[in-house]
């Protein structure tokens, strides 16, 4: 058998596109908590609506999957700003147990409307790139995984930029530090609720769209476990810390990998729970985590 | 709604639950989903015992599940009649619940759930990995005693009469501690950790004991639940039975004894009359949305709801 | 204290209505029918498999209604069947609920379907309780006639247990893909076949593992189990595990898991880790949606099967087959699944022991499923013949292995059969890209 280090490099290129995904999720989580102190543990279906969007739309117009960002970001936008309006709104400030329980309450409602309007069996559509490998360092690389990777990035440089150089994006962070004092300097704290709401619920269109093109199988429940590890990743990186959320990835893609490696799949998801634990227990905060609420 | 007026309710609904099969006779269907409802209630009156300290758990099937195998293990190995390895296999999830309590009582709200949730996972995990298959069957499960062998109605009503005065016990247990000192405590930390801390009342202390009571009788609720069933398999510590107790002491009310007794009934009517219906999924999507509905306009649950009419119609009358 | 008055009344009120619903429910319906209980998952994640169990035995009881019902001799007349349908929820207490109200509300005379095996054990105890015959032909676990706790000595197994199917894979491998490797290769014919194993974290899974090295030591085979790695239900996300199956290196891939994981895994395994190896899947995938969803990965792999949408094994069966399929395709659209066909031949198995036992009676009726010998329907079956073990009620089945062959013009591969001896259409073949595994 051919030595470690190509299978190591594999492994890694691996982690980084499945780490995409979480990455949008979580970043998109980050957004909403840094913004509403609001967690919402309904992430993960708003991936499973841009994997079915983007699914009906390549069914009804045949265009290339990847064309069709632009079809499941501003829809998966519309959602998340009329969940936010309709379900997160009416309960801010209420209790944060309040928040997550109403999480629980659209998890069913999502999952099994998805399920009567597209049906529980499983999907996959084939990219018209599936065929193409090219290869970087040696290592064989399917074509639509490069391009997944760099759409990331794009989609990430870009978020940032708006983040730092758009007045709503300024108003944004501005919110998510201090709320009360943005509201002082005549900041719409409401709006800005909505958009950062609107803003998560579009990356995790984006990771649905990627997912779907990447030939990856979906059904109405494939969110779940997602959005869970991504808040596990937000946790142990720190609430609201993105540098954290990147490194809390790294963390956990390379436990769990470790962990098939060594004590078998089936510890997969335990492992990652295991490590949260660890964690908080250790560090109650989160890695990055700042101490105040 | 005074607590006092609650207490009555609750009194009279024992009466009701007391009667009730006098009315569906030895029909062994409806004793069937009465005695999962009893059970339920257990379940769910543990869950919400937890809340009066702030917590919530999204993994309690971990502890009901555990009081499953701790329960069906010592009936087996000590031979054991049911009913009493019950409450000595709750146990295990009782220990369970001290040690993820003691992880869980410093963290906040959405640590707290987390934790909780990935708690279940990793039991599961557990039991039915290599190392503790060989107790516990792995995934092909285990037998557990029945409470009642033989089935049928006359039994059925046994089982019936037994698990309601387990309920009625766990309730009033409850109500106890609530009522004591220890209540006032956790209503303390509830409304505000830092002055009950200035009122020398040691917040960690508290949530703990309310982990390990709120444990301990989730323990019970689900070793009576696979002594009724007579076979335990992994699948207990599925998401949705650590959900169900959940949306059943949201609808009737949390922080309250009454609550989860009249969610439990309520939900159990609307999900089992659905189904003549012919209703499947739109059976989880009207759970959601009612849930939803219920958290936001009605946030202290069903049990409110004549309040909220009347102050609907005062205001009204105005 | 007026209000908690109220919201007792209306909580009691619907209780009561709801009893009285369900009463009257058992009220209808005359003694002069044969009525049967679907057990099946209509709500929740198994819901899809539900559907095929409830529309394939309605298929079944038209079919015996329109031939003119089940003739019982006590009643000197022929009867219709009627179909009762439980949904369990693919939980527990829904299973239980379920079989109870079909037992006892709409008085069945006996039970088919269910469908997941912590399910059906949830409820087997109160079947045993009624002593109501049940003819489970979803489950596969073997646990669900051997458990000794209850009585089950009504509770008949009409699907392949996880031994069966394991069990028949293996020797499989064994008899002819062994041989063809050290053929191709000019291996010493006593080389060990190098064989990894992946599998579902689930009873169904560990059952197939389990079976394959039940196999493997009771027949002293010639095959390493070099590898075995299980992953979590419904996972997507297989190149790890893959990974580590190609440091392995085997020369075969034993994959025992759903159609969701299956295809994901075996397109990860040939496409991006380039794992060049004879693959196997088991019998549940045997789906028209495995060929779409697999494309041109799937070239050459190996699908156990007993029922399959586009190898019909030429034979004795092959006209019911076909009828069956093109029949339930008119009457619901689409194809109906191994667990259709087994709960379909179900329905006949019932009626005809109701016809062999001349009386509703649930003792004689039980009696006769025990006896029974009918022939082959819509799946092969050992001897050609459905019967019951004596030791555990379970009908065998004589699954076959097909192997994925390209097909130009469905632009998909089309199964052939290449094992056993007397079903096959052609010979199993090593491709050109198949490489061994090494020390």
């Amino acid at each position: 058998m051919t030595g470690g280090l190509d299978i190591v490099l594999q492994v890694g290129i691996w982690g980084l596109y499945a780490g995409c995904i979480y990455i949008l999720l979580a970043i998109g989580l980050n957004l909403i908590f840094g913004v509403m102190k609001v967690v919402n543990f309904a992430h993960g279906e708003f991936l499973m609506l841009g994997a079915y969007v983007t699914f009906t739309f390549y069914a009804i117009s045949g265009f290339n999957p990847y064309v069709l960002l632009v079809a499941s970001v501003p829809i998966l936008i519309l959602i998340g700003v009329t969940i936010e309006r309709l379900c997160f709104r009416p309960i801010l400030g209420t209790g944060k147990l309040n928040e997550i329980f109403i999480s629980i309450g659209l998890i069913y409602l999502i999952q099994n409307a998805a399920a009567v309007i597209w049906t529980d069996e499983y999907r996959i559509i084939h990219s018209p790139f599936e065929s193409i490998t090219i290869s970087v360092f040696g290592v064989n690389l399917p074509l639509d995984y490069l391009i997944i990777i760099i759409t990331t990035i794009l989609i990430l440089i870009g978020l940032y930029l708006f983040l730092r150089k758009t007045r709503l994006g300024k108003a944004m962070r501005a919110t998510s530090q201090n709320r009360k004092g943005a509201m002082l300097m005549g900041i719409n704290v409401e709006k800005m609720d909505m958009i950062s709401f609107g803003i998560g619920a579009g990356l995790a269109g984006a990771a649905g769209t990627l997912w779907v093109v990447s030939g990856q199988v979906f059904t109405p429940y494939m969110g779940s476990i997602p959005a869970v590890k991504a808040f596990a990743i937000i946790i142990i990186g720190g609430l609201g810390s993105i540098p954290g959320a990147i490194v809390g990835g790294i963390i956990l893609g390379l436990a769990e990998n470790f962990a098939i490696f060594t004590i078998g799949g089936a510890w997969k998801d335990a492992i990652s729970f295991l490590i949260l634990i660890v964690v908080l227990i250790f560090k109650p905060t989160g890695l990055f985590g700042e101490s105040a609420e | 709604m005074s607590p006092k007026v609650r207490d009555y309710g609750l009194v009279l609904m024992l009466i009701v639950a007391g009667l009730v099969p006098l009315i569906v006779g030895l029909n062994p269907y409806l004793l069937t989903v009465l005695i999962l409802m009893l059970i339920f209630i257990i379940y769910s009156s543990a869950w919400n015992f937890l809340t009066y300290t702030g917590q919530g758990s999204l993994g309690h099937a971990a502890f009901f599940g555990l009081g499953g195998y701790g329960s069906a293990l010592i009936a087996s190995w000590l031979s054991l009649p049911p009913f009493a390895a019950v409450f000595i296999g709750a146990g295990a999830a009782a220990l369970a619940g001290l040690f993820i309590g003691a992880i869980c009582v410093r963290l906040k709200e959405w640590f707290l759930a987390m934790v909780t949730f990935g708690f279940a996972i990793i039991i599961q995990t557990l039991v039915v990995s290599r190392q503790f298959s060989g107790i516990t069957g792995g995934w092909d499960g285990i037998a557990a005693a029945r409470l009642m062998p033989g089935g049928g109605g006359t039994n059925l009503l046994i089982e019936y009469y037994a698990i309601l005065v387990i309920g009625v016990m766990v309730i009033v247990i409850f109500w106890l501690i609530l009522r004591s000192k220890t209540g006032l405590a956790f209503a303390a930390i509830r409304e505000n950790e830092l002055e009950a801390r200035a009122a020398g009342i040691n917040p960690v202390k508290y949530r703990l004991f309310a982990f390990l009571v709120s444990a301990y009788f989730s323990g019970v609720a689900g070793a009576l639940e696979v002594h009724h069933l007579g076979y335990i398999t992994p699948e207990i510590f599925g998401v949705d039975i650590s959900f169900w107790p959940i949306i059943y002491s949201i609808s009737g009310g949390l922080m309250t004894l009454s609550g989860p007794v009249v969610g439990t009934i309520a939900i159990t009517i609307v999900w089992d009359g659905l189904q003549t219906f012919g209703l499947t999924y739109g059976r989880f999507i009207i759970i959601g949305l009612l849930l939803i509905l219920i958290i936001i306009f009605l946030p202290k649950g069903l049990i409110s709801l004549p309040d909220r009419i009347r102050e609907y119609r005062d205001k009204r009358k105005k | 204290m007026k209000r908690v008055f109220v919201i007792l009344a209306v909580l009691f009120i619907g209780l009561v209505l709801f009893a009285g619903c369900t009463e009257n429910q058992a009220a209808v319906g005359s003694p002069q029918k044969l009525k049967i209980g679907v057990v099946a998952s209509m709500t929740g994640p198994a819901s899809t498999t539900g559907k095929d169990v409830w529309q394939s035995a309605v298929l079944a009881a038209d079919e015996i209604n329109a031939a003119g019902g089940v003739y019982v001799k006590e009643l000197g007349k022929n009867v219709t069947i009627e179909l009762v349908q439980g949904d369990d929820e693919s939980t527990r207490e829904g299973g239980q609920k379920a079989v109870s109200k079909l037992i006892t509300q709409d008085n069945v005379d006996l039970l088919v379907g269910g469908f997941s095996s912590a399910v059906v054990s949830a409820h087997e105890s109160t079947v045993a309780d009624y002593s109501v015959p049940y003819i489970v032909s979803g489950a596969s676990s073997p646990i669900i006639t051997h458990r000794t706790d209850v009585k089950t000595d009504t509770v008949f197994h009409h699907a392949p247990t996880t031994d069966d199917s394991g069990g028949q894979t293996t020797l499989f491998i064994d008899d002819t893909i062994r041989p063809a490797i050290n053929a191709k290769f000019g291996f010493p014919s006593d080389r060990p076949l190098r064989l990894s194993v992946i599998y579902q974290d689930s009873p169904y899974g560990k059952g197939q593992l389990d079976a394959i090295k039940k196999t493997i030591a009771a027949s002293n085979l010639n095959i390493n189990v070099i590898s075995e790695d299980a992953f979590k239900m419904g996972e997507s996300d297989f190149r790890t595990v893959l990974t580590s199956v190609k440091n392995a290196d085997p020369d075969v891939v034993y994959v025992a898991a759903f159609l969701n994981e299956q295809t994901a895994l075996v397109t990860q395994a040939r496409r991006d880790v380039g794992l060049d190896k004879i693959f196997i899947a088991v019998e549940c995938n045997d789906d028209p949606d495995y060929y779409s969803g697999i494309g041109r990965y799937g070239e050459y792999s190996i699908i156990q099967s007993r029922f399959s949408p586009y190898a019909v094994p030429s034979g004795p069966i092959e006209q019911s087959v076909n009828k069956f399929m093109s029949d339930f395709d008119k009457k619901w659209g689409g194809f109906p699944g191994m667990m259709g066909a087994a709960t379909y031949e179900a329905v006949y198995i019932g009626a005809n022991a109701v016809e062999d036992a001349g009386s509703l009676n649930k003792t004689r009726v039980n009696e006769a499923i025990g006896g029974t010998t009918m022939p082959q329907m819509v799946e092969a079956m050992k001897n050609e013949t459905i019967s019951f073990t004596p030791d555990f009620r379970e009908s065998k089945f004589d699954l076959y292995m097909e192997q994925l062959i390209w097909n130009e013009t469905a632009k998909e591969t089309r199964p052939v059969i290449v094992w056993p001896a007397k079903l096959k259409e052609t010979d199993f073949v090593i491709p050109d890209w198949f490489k061994p595994g090494q020390e």
